[in-house]
């Protein structure tokens, strides 16, 4: 795999990798200035369909390079040559699919932006931060330069923040997360949009600056940063067990952060403050799968199932049941939440503790477990992005954001509800439609770490597929078939609808994918479809899925489901736990502070100060007194010099 | 020779002087006709010439014009020293650079100030009898050995210049002095008197240094109590005349902390090099002050340049001055003197901002404006060392004695 990467300096490339980054951005630019200049002109908000026309011409390029460039391709531009740091893009298996899934859902969501944000107050913002998005979500996809990457990566930070706080003002219920006025043991347990981006940066920070020393470390000890030519093995024996357990940890601190896993988890269910498109392109289908698609890709290229390094392999099995765990936690949250995109958000951390997990694996199970994984992201961001584009469809003609609606809402609007059954059965691993298959290729990769002494994996597996499956289905039942009754406010919504329609169908283009094995590695999913222990969790998914559809509340456990849909209280993390500590450093910073004060401006001073008025006393004016100082010092000096020559 | 002409000179002019104050100036051609193309000559030439203008800024003196001839006189002295290596004549040099000033230190434009002269006459008395018997102790000693006598001798000589130039803790006479004395010739007393005394005890102890260890760690001590005594001492001081006294003190410190090159021989030319052009700032920004306390202030861009150089501020000249000394020290083994010393640099910032922010409350103008100016730009002659330190170099081959 990796010995099959080229390297070019094609010239021309160029325009074409400039036109993939910039024009997204330079698209938005007029809606940006034109909001910050003429708001009110009556052309400005026609303008976000240029922003939408970049998107689509990123996406072209994407394509262009899905169907065209030679798979191992990279292609390298001079940067800092002192260093021998250069721009290094790499089309790779990983790179490419990522590349045009990215393309799509960022155009697609943007059409749908088109409609859902039409009467918004701040489009200048919110398009030209969710075209930067969809440039440094490229570039972190593209990239094989770790320094390079680093920039893509900073601008999903960036962007991340000003769309999650993008309604600033707080002054609309709809965008908050929780109960308002809710409070628990004193601590707010309910959530505004600018306080959440908040959240997201702060907590995003705390992985990327371990993560800004590891590729530091890389660079010093390995003295190469693109991903695919770094000799990992060496560089792994250089740094010892201990060193390169530190190492990889710091590095993965970022993609644990962006990915929201535990315990980082908190800001990804107050991200969904922001628009509901945003939450479906970042919070879903792109920048928390970065993190585990840029696993993904250092696993592709370290190989770890190619040798054994004790760190290593320690920190392999760490994300593993990491991935695990989080998923499991998100899978209950998910369960208990009321909130439609809230709910969401768990189901999404869900699934990408699953991916880490799947790709973890790898580690024991090869090159296999990766593809898996990377399957699995694939299906789950179109599957999610729908589901979310359906929620924020929800959202706007009931004007709530908890879920509910009877059979009156799945009659009149036929066609999301048949969008939102399909996604979700589709997710769910039903057989025989789409993640089906790529959950059974799960299903197989944690039944061959039994045979790595192993069988927990499995097991977490099958619960965390079952209450998925649960938890999806009482998404779609409380929305159109039995919850509370709703009054809806139908009004347009062509745009919105074809949006979801297209992204759905994209499910669909996968399963012809991997039923009829035009895709090569997708085809051997199809295989593990009929594997008895595949089988038999399909049956299982399919049962707790209905049962779900038939009963999504269970009145009964009502006290569980709050304790669930307050998070299992990890909020007092963030909220409470943290802060705390941060205002402790403040103490100590303080105490630190008044004595550097003290020392420099009291006691420095009044120490000199004594010093120099006794020193000066001396000076009586008494020329008897002088004499006397003079021949005793004189006197001394000569006694102590007879000494000394003796 | 033209030491004889020289000396005629400066007598004829200074006896013409009593009649008409200006002829004074007439015994500069006694200095001139002194004067070698050597580079470090010609600034201490231009130090002279600044002294004499100074003078121009008391209206009258009981010395009528003789206060010329005085300065004539030591100038001849200083220049003579740096290049004798006669015993004699260095030990004739310290006497006649010492005595001029115990006449000059009375001038006023009112009275002789009698009482001013008492306390610094009987402390320079002092200090000349120990030097020379000093002097003579240690020739005697060097060249019989005698490794006890030597170490009294040393001492002596020592203590002698800490006594002349006011280095603590022999240093009371100086802020009573410098506060009760007339600006203008303590101006003189302050820059060109300080260095003959210095540049004779380098010449006489580097040729009859015995190796004791010992008696370098003595000086270092005297050096560190001045520099601390001096800048701390000024820290609290209100009057002018007394910061710039206790800033007499701290300079001296850095100057005789110098001498611990003598147990590093092949490093003299630095610390010569550093000494001198220590004395040089230090009698620059003295003449420059004392020029701006007479006439009631200067301008602030002057009187803060002559401040920063002090304080050793890059490219002037303060700053090169005590490069110099802390590499010579450096490099002798002395780091920790050196640190003390930066220490004591950083101390001495308040005062000498305090005294820029007070002096410089006015407008240039008149002789004394041209005075400070004339001083500013001579701590800007050295932005480029170079010539300065080649000069000193060569100068150091009349380091040592002859016929001893």
């Amino acid at each position: 795999m990796s010995s099959a990467v080229t390297s070019t300096m094609a010239s021309d490339m160029m325009p074409l990798l400039a036109a993939l980054f910039l024009t997204p951005i330079l698209a938005s630019t007029p809606i940006a200035f034109a909001w910050a200049f003429r708001k009110d002109a009556p052309w400005a908000r026609k303008l976000p369909i240029l922003s939408v026309f970049g998107l689509f011409v990123s996406f072209l390029i994407t394509l262009y390079i899905l169907f065209n460039v030679e798979e191992g391709t990279k292609y390298v531009y001079p940067w800092l040559p002192a260093f021998g740091i250069d721009f290094v893009f790499i089309f790779d298996y990983l790179s490419k699919y990522m590349g045009a899934l990215t393309g799509l859902i960022a155009f697609l969501i943007g059409v749908y932006g088109l409609e859902y944000m039409k009467d918004d107050y701040r489009l200048g913002w919110y398009w030209f931060c969710f075209n930067l998005f969809t440039a440094s979500m490229l570039l972190v996809v593209y990239s094989d330069n770790l320094l390079m990457l680093l920039i893509g990566w900073e601008g999903l930070g960036i962007a991340s923040w000003g769309l999650i706080g993008h309604w600033f003002r707080d002054d609309d219920e709809l965008s908050y997360v929780g109960n308002m006025g809710r409070k628990v043991f004193g601590l707010n347990y309910f959530w505004s949009p600018s306080f959440g981006g908040w959240r997201a940066i702060s907590t995003i920070r705390v992985g990327d600056m371990p993560m800004f020393f590891a590729v530091a470390a890389i660079y010093a000890f390995a003295g190469n940063l693109n991903i695919s030519e770094i000799h990992w093995e060496t560089l792994f024996e250089t740094l010892g067990a201990a060193g390169t357990a530190i190492l990889l940890i710091a590095f993965l601190m970022g993609p644990f952060t962006k990915s929201a896993q535990l315990p980082f988890s908190e800001w990804l269910m107050t991200a969904m403050t922001g628009p509901t498109t945003v939450s479906a392109l970042l919070h879903s289908a792109t920048m928390v799968a970065a993190g585990t698609y840029l696993f993904m890709r250092i696993s592709w290229y370290i190989e770890p199932w190619a040798f054994s390094n004790a760190g290593m392999d320690a920190v392999y099995a760490f994300v593993l049941f990491l991935g695990l765990i989080s998923s499991l936690y998100a899978a209950l949250l998910a369960a208990g939440m009321w909130e439609r995109k809230v709910l969401l958000a768990s189901s999404t951390m869900s699934s990408l503790g699953l991916m880490f997990a799947a790709a973890a694996a790898s580690k024991w199970l090869g090159e296999f477990a990766v593809e898996v994984s990377f399957w699995y992201l694939i299906v789950h961001a179109f599957a999610k992005a729908t589901l979310f584009l359906v929620a924020g469809h929800l959202i706007h003609v009931t004007h709530d954001r908890f879920c509910g609606g009877d059979t009156e809402v799945a009659k009149k609007m036929k066609l999301t509800f048949l969008v939102t059954a399909f996604a979700t059965i589709s997710l769910a691993g039903i057989p025989p439609f789409t993640a089906y298959w790529v959950k059974s290729a799960m299903d197989e990769v944690m039944h061959g770490l039994i045979e790595h002494g192993m069988a927990l994996p499995l097991t977490l597996l099958i619960t965390i597929s079952i209450i998925y499956s649960a938890f999806l289905a009482k998404f779609l039942s409380l929305n159109f078939l039995k919850g509370k009754k709703v009054h809806l406010h139908l009004h347009g919504g062509g745009l919105m609808g074809a949006a979801y329609t297209v992204m759905v169908s994209m499910l669909l283009v996968l399963l012809y994918l991997i039923m009829t094995g035009q895709e090569e590695v997708a085809g051997e999913f199809f295989h593990e479809g009929f594997v008895s222990t595949s089988l038999a969790v399909g049956a299982a998914v399919t049962v707790s899925y209905f049962f779900a559809l038939i009963k999504p509340s269970i009145p009964q456990l009502s006290t569980v489901g709050r304790v669930l849909s307050d998070r299992l209280y990890m909020p007092f993390l963030n909220d409470l736990i943290v802060p705390k500590i941060g205002w402790v450093l403040v103490a100590i910073v303080d105490v630190c502070n008044r004595g550097v004060d003290f020392f420099f401006h009291q006691a420095i001073p009044a120490f000199f100060e004594s010093a120099s008025k006794s020193i000066r006393k001396i000076q009586k004016g008494y020329l008897a007194s002088y004499m006397r100082v003079t021949l005793a010092a004189v006197m001394v000096l000569l006694v102590i010099s007879s000494i000394v020559g003796w | 020779m033209e030491l004889i002409a020289s000396l005629l000179i400066i007598s004829l002019a200074s006896i013409a002087s009593l009649k008409y104050r200006w002829l004074g100036w007439a015994s500069l051609v006694g200095v001139v006709i002194l004067v070698p193309s050597q580079p470090a000559i010609l600034l201490l030439a231009f130090l002279i010439i600044l002294n004499m203008l100074s003078l121009e800024l008391m209206k009258r003196s009981y010395l009528a014009g003789v206060d010329y001839g005085l300065v004539a006189f030591m100038a001849a002295a200083t220049i003579y020293a740096i290049y004798s290596t006669d015993l004699s004549s260095l030990v004739a040099a310290f006497v006649a650079v010492s005595v001029p000033t115990y006449m000059l230190v009375m001038a006023s434009e009112e009275r002789a100030r009698t009482d001013t002269g008492i306390k610094y006459i009987t402390f320079m008395v002092l200090a000349t009898v120990l030097f020379l018997i000093g002097v003579a102790l240690a020739v005697f000693a060097s060249q019989t050995g005698d490794e006890t006598l030597y170490a009294i001798a040393f001492v002596a000589i020592v203590v002698g210049i800490a006594i002349e130039v006011g280095v603590a803790p022999f240093h009371q006479w100086v802020p009573d002095v410098f506060v009760s004395a007339d600006a203008i010739p303590i101006s003189i007393i302050a820059s060109l008197a300080k260095f003959v005394p210095f540049i004779v005890a380098f010449k006489i102890l580097s040729a009859t240094y015995m190796g004791n260890g010992t008696l370098i760690m003595v000086v270092a001590f005297l050096a560190i109590i001045s520099m601390f005594a001096g800048n701390i001492g000024a820290l609290t001081s209100r009057e002018h005349s007394r910061i710039l006294g206790y800033s007499t003190v701290a300079n001296m410190g850095y100057i005789l902390a110098t001498f611990v090159i003598l147990s590093k021989p092949e490093f003299l030319w630095i610390a010569f090099a550093g000494a001198l052009l220590q004395l040089f700032a230090n009698s620059f920004g003295k003449v420059g002050f004392f020029a701006a306390i007479k006439d009631g202030g200067s301008s602030p861009a002057l009187t803060y340049t002559l401040a920063l150089s002090f304080i050793g501020m890059p490219p002037l000249m303060g700053f090169w001055s005590k490069v110099l000394i802390i590499s010579s020290l450096a490099y002798s083994g002395f780091i920790w003197l050196a640190v003390i010393m930066v220490i004591n640099s950083a101390i001495s910032v308040p005062y000498y901002i305090r005294l820029a922010r007070e002096l410089g409350a006015k407008d240039i103008r008149g002789l004394a404006g041209l005075v400070v100016a004339l001083t500013v730009i001579a701590t800007l002659l050295t932005l480029l060392p170079g010539w300065f330190i080649d000069s000193a170099k060569a100068l150091t081959a009349f380091i040592g004695l002859g016929g001893v």
